[in-house]
């Protein structure tokens, strides 16, 4: 049990910045998960919080005491690796008794330890074979219970479930989550899918190149992104961004212009003629004509191009013109940067009742106050 | 023969005619060394390739010449003691090598394999020198240490071969679960890498079990002579009888536990300890 707290924690590698000036508090028995894309320094955080790198600058303090430079071994942390690392020259008995007879406890106590952990995990009947024999999902377990056994103040997971396939995935996922909730453990997750950090976490940290862009909970995060990148990479389907800009205090888009709600007025006047980007999630476009919204909303209609029926889902992807728009410039995650496109693709989640096919043409009513609108310079949030 | 249907026999018929050739071709002196030391001593010059009759005379005359023997002794000491002094200090170097970010690292590598590209032959006469003002000459150490330089270039990119297979995920994984960095290498890193230690230790031994110039430059008595440099020594039973039967029964007598080993490490190797071991 732990609260782990990093202050302007920075890495550097000859020639680069792994991870730059990082400051957060993971509250103690916290769900916390790091999420971003491959290379923005996620893991190298992890291996920071339980000493397998070393911290360039700042401070990384674990129920107040500065961890910086102690010894992996001295701060009892448990750690979950993607590829498993079990120990092949060893049975499933021994690789879960090794960090046990490391710490040279008596041998019943291990004994009892990892049956309690086999018995959590459901791996009773697997111990006395090896770890080339079992199944991805059975190594998965036994990585769980090597951390378990530890009983440690924290347990760290560098994307646990992306060697499983899908379905088997998304077991572990919930089981997980259940395990965290029965042994109350500070848990850090890393991942780069978002899918995991919106169901998994308490909070969540996006980071990218380096840096922390964001800390909330998955609510907070999609409904109040931060900047253009939080916005594009949680949620799926992503969230359509289009260009933006002010005319005559109303906001003019590739889709059409809209009257904003009162409260943006004075935000209209700060940006001026900036550039802006204008953000809509896939389910605020909408079959229906929203009832009571002030301003009324947008209406367009489009032709869905391509119609993906998920069953409770239905996407409807359809062209925008970009025509007189300059493009904004996005975060290239998000896969929707294509330089000089004069089109771009969107979507818009709708009822699959509605039964729309592709080459159909549909009307769709967009509410003004479900726009997220970001300056497209530095990619912020304008309030 | 040249139908499409031949083709495969001739080909399997192509490749076992070729195995055997092989094969006899490196068995012949093996078995015509065994053939000599099984005649009688006045058979040795009959031109025959089988002994008419067989006799062990020859092994018991190089057992109770106390030189053979003494060799014998030296040889097993001092190419086991090199064998572990290379292995031992080729893991540290290989570890270091594959798992450490140190500047000069990849000069450390291509120094070792110059040093192994290195005519052992030139320096003979340099070693000799020193090693008599040393107090080297004709000891065991005298014979480890060069034997240990010249090997621990091969057991180093042997090892290091070896480890770099092993993911580093699982050094990381016992430093986390509570191992000092040497408990991770002891008892994770060397137990996966018992295969690479094999043969890097067969390679070595093998190095000092027959060597032949540095034993016969640097050593003078039966403190350190190791046994194919006793061979030369032989005399015959008389000073005009050639010593050609006591050579052949001591060649044998140095042959045979090489041949053992090798098979023995051999099903090893190749049965258990490579399949899927790393490969977790």
């Amino acid at each position: 049990m732990a609260a782990i707290e990093l202050c302007n924690v920075t890495r550097r590698y000859p020639g680069a910045i792994a991870v730059r000036d990082v400051s957060f508090t993971i509250h103690d028995g916290e769900f916390f998960i790091l999420v971003g894309p491959s290379g923005c320094g996620k893991s190298t955080l992890l291996n920071m919080i339980v000493g397998l790198e070393s911290v360039s600058a700042g401070e990384i303090r674990v129920d107040g005491q500065v961890v910086n430079d102690l010894d992996p071994r001295e701060r009892n942390m448990a750690m979950v690796f993607q590829s498993y690392a079990l120990y092949p020259h060893m049975s499933v008995r021994e690789n879960l008794a090794f960090p046990l007879r490391l710490a040279r406890l008596p041998p019943q106590e291990i004994d009892r330890r990892v049956h309690e952990a086999a018995g959590i995990l459901e791996i009773g009947e697997l111990l006395e074979r090896r770890p080339r024999v079992l199944s991805g999902g059975q190594r998965q377990r036994v990585a769980m219970g090597r951390a378990l056994v530890r009983e440690p103040r924290a347990f760290l997971l560098d994307e646990p479930l992306s060697n499983l396939d899908a379905k088997l995935r998304v077991q572990m996922r919930t089981e997980i989550a259940r395990l965290q909730r029965r042994l109350g453990t500070t848990t850090v997750y890393v991942t780069h899918d978002q899918t995991e950090a919106m169901t998994l976490g308490d909070r969540v940290a996006v980071l990218h190149k380096g840096e922390v862009l964001q800390v909330g909970s998955p609510r907070a995060l999609y409904e109040r992104p931060a900047n253009l990148f939080v916005a594009g990479f949680i949620g799926a389907p992503a969230m359509n961004f289009l260009p933006a800009r002010w005319t005559g205090g109303r906001l003019e888009l590739p889709i059409g212009t809209l009257t904003v709600p009162e409260g943006w007025h004075g935000l209209a006047r700060a940006a001026g003629s900036r550039a802006l980007v204008a953000g809509v999630r896939p389910e605020h476009f909408s079959a229906v004509r929203p009832t009571g919204a002030v301003p009324a909303g947008l209406a367009l209609d489009v032709q869905a191009d391509v119609v993906e029926w998920l069953g409770a889902d239905l996407f409807v992807y359809f062209d925008v013109n970009l025509e007189g728009f300059e493009s904004p410039a996005l975060p290239e995650e998000s896969g929707l940067v294509r330089p000089g496109q004069r089109r771009r693709a969107l979507v818009a989640r709708m009822d699959p009742a509605s039964g729309v096919r592709e080459g159909d043409s549909v009307r769709l009513y967009l509410d003004p106050a479900q726009i997220h609108l970001f300056e497209a310079a530095s990619g912020a949030h304008l309030p | 023969m040249t139908d499409g249907t031949g083709h495969s026999r001739t080909e399997r018929l192509f490749w076992g005619a070729g195995s055997a050739v092989v094969v006899a071709y490196a068995l012949l002196p093996v078995a015509w060394i065994l053939a000599l030391s099984l005649k009688p001593a006045a058979d040795l010059g009959d031109n025959r390739f089988f002994p008419r009759a067989f006799t062990l005379d020859h092994y018991a005359a190089v057992f109770h010449d106390p030189q053979f023997p003494a060799a014998l002794w030296n040889s097993v000491g001092i190419a086991v003691l090199a064998t572990l002094a290379a292995v031992l200090l080729g893991m540290l170097a290989a570890y270091a090598i594959v798992r450490l970010e140190f500047p000069g690292r990849r000069l450390i590598l291509a120094a070792a394999l110059a040093i192994a590209m290195f005519p052992p032959v030139s320096i003979i006469g340099p070693l000799f020198n020193m090693w008599r003002t040393l107090g080297l000459y004709d000891t065991w150490a005298g014979l480890i240490l060069p034997y240990m330089t010249f090997t621990l270039p091969l057991s180093i990119w042997t090892l290091a071969v070896f480890f770099r297979e092993i993911p580093w995920d699982l050094d990381k994984a016992a430093r986390v679960d509570g191992a000092t960095p040497l408990q991770a290498f002891v008892r994770v890193i060397v137990p996966l890498a018992a295969p690479g230690v094999a043969s890097a230790a067969i390679l070595v031994f093998l190095f000092a079990w027959n060597d032949f110039l540095f034993a016969i430059s640097l050593t003078s008595t039966n403190a350190a002579r190791t046994a194919p440099a006793a061979i030369a020594f032989f005399t015959g039973s008389s000073r005009f009888a050639q010593p050609t039967g006591s050579i052949a029964a001591a060649s044998v007598v140095v042959t045979v536990p090489v041949i053992l080993m090798v098979l023995l490490f051999q099903r090893r190797i190749v049965a258990g300890l490579t399949a899927g071991a790393v490969k977790g």
